[in-house]
Parts: C-alpha cells; sequence; structure tokens
C-alpha cells in the first residue's frame, strides 16, 4: 500500500485550489479520493486485508 | 502473500467461465467508494449452460444455504433457474446469487451498465457501475441502501471530477 499512500499525496500536492475534506453531507471525501488513487486490484487488495483484520480481531474476542 | 477469499471465489468463477456481473458492496469498492464489505453479490447469466458451470462451482466451493447452514442445503439447478436471490455460504465466505437485482434487471439488461476490470492476479470480472449501483440502491430504498448512498454518491462526483481533471 505505501506505494498507493505516496501516489495520492502526490496529488493531493499537485492540486493549486484547496478542496474541502467533508462533503456537506459529512462524508469524509478524503478517504474517497484516496480509494480513486488506487487501482480496482488495489482497492480489493484493501478490502481483503481490513477483512482478515476484522476476522482477526472477533476471533479474538470469542475466544475470552 | 496468501491468496484472499473474495479474490479466490471470484477466481474459481472466472477459471470456470461462469457469466456473472459483480453487484453490491463489493461492486462500490471496485468502483472506489470506502466502504467494508464481506460477501460478494451477483448477477447471473441464467442460459442453461451457464447455470451448468455455476452449479459446478457451487459444489466445488461447497455452497449451502446460510438461512440454515447446520442443515447443509444445497442449492440445485431449480433454484439458479428461478431468478430469486439464493443467499449462500461457500468455503470463501458469503456469496449471494441473483438472478435479477432492482426492477426485474437481469444479467442481459446489465451488461451494458457494467465494465470489465483488472482485480489482479490476472483476473477479470464485469464490475456494474456507480451510477447503475446508486439507481438500484434508490429504488430499493431500504434503510441499509439509503446509509451507504452518500458515500456512494460523493463516490461518483468525486471520480467525475477526476476525469475532469
Amino acid at each position: 500500500m505505501t506505494r498507493s499512500v505516496l501516489r495520492y499525496a502526490d496529488a493531493v500536492a499537485d492540486s493549486q485550489a484547496p478542496v474541502p475534506d467533508y462533503s456537506e453531507d459529512g462524508v469524509d471525501l478524503t478517504l474517497i479520493r484516496w480509494m480513486l488513487s488506487l487501482t480496482p486490484a488495489e482497492r480489493l487488495q484493501f478490502l481483503e486485508e481490513r477483512n482478515e483484520e476484522i476476522r482477526a480481531i472477533r476471533e479474538l474476542n470469542a475466544g475470552r | 502473500m496468501q491468496e484472499g477469499k473474495l479474490i479466490a471465489a471470484l477466481r474459481q468463477l472466472c477459471e470456470s467461465e461462469v457469466q456473472f456481473i459483480l453487484v453490491g458492496g463489493l461492486a462500490a469498492v471496485l468502483n472506489g467508494a470506502p466502504i467494508q464489505t464481506f460477501d460478494v453479490d451477483l448477477v447471473y447469466s441464467r442460459e442453461p449452460a451457464n447455470i451448468d458451470r455455476l452449479l459446478a462451482v457451487l459444489r466445488s466451493l461447497d455452497a449451502v444455504f446460510r438461512m440454515q447452514p447446520d442443515r447443509r442445503l444445497r442449492p440445485d439447478r431449480s433454484h439458479l433457474a428461478g431468478g430469486g436471490h439464493l443467499n449462500l455460504l461457500t468455503s470463501f465466505g458469503p456469496l449471494d446469487l441473483l438472478g435479477t437485482i432492482g426492477e426485474n434487471l437481469a444479467f442481459a439488461d446489465l451488461l451494458s451498465h457494467s465494465r470489465e476490470m483488472d482485480v489482479g492476479q490476472g483476473i477479470h470480472v464485469r464490475v456494474l457501475n456507480l451510477d447503475t449501483l446508486i439507481s438500484i440502491k434508490e429504488q430499493l430504498g431500504s434503510e441499509k441502501d439509503l446509509a451507504v448512498l452518500p458515500i456512494l454518491r460523493r463516490t461518483l462526483s468525486e471520480t467525475r471530477k477526476k476525469k475532469h481533471m
């Protein structure tokens, strides 16, 4: 993910006008812009990684 | 790196040449929406040959109906031909098979509203576009669908801005 994080940082740094971080209805636009800086394959990989982490946390809690 | 469950399920479907379009949360993520989802939702072609291929994949994935997993009820040809929603549990996690979505939209109706995406590891899948996904969720209007709509709409507007940059 490091490469894609840097790609997003470059894109933001290159932008001329200030852009809002949140929409009027409270959606985090920075998160959307970061997702859009990834390829579909990277988006899927990120989702899989988060899902695995959530599963691991659930299993740890189930054992308590 | 170990292959994730979602991509493993997609690989099985693609290698078996099942005709399908990804919809739902996974389609939203692949289109760039920052949401979390745990299942694979897809609309499949109900052509008899495709149903045969899909049934073979379901057998290899040990698919059973999720409603009562302990009973180990398996989907058969009549279930797949029926065009309803089949909520299954497989060895790769939850898999929802949809004959139609929205206002009775089937695989053939959705084809022109989808595009092929490279999801990594040599796998290419057809994914419903964000415009159509939003329209369908607006039609459905359930609380679950309405909750995610602001994120989908903003993702669509940011995608359009990005294209014009």
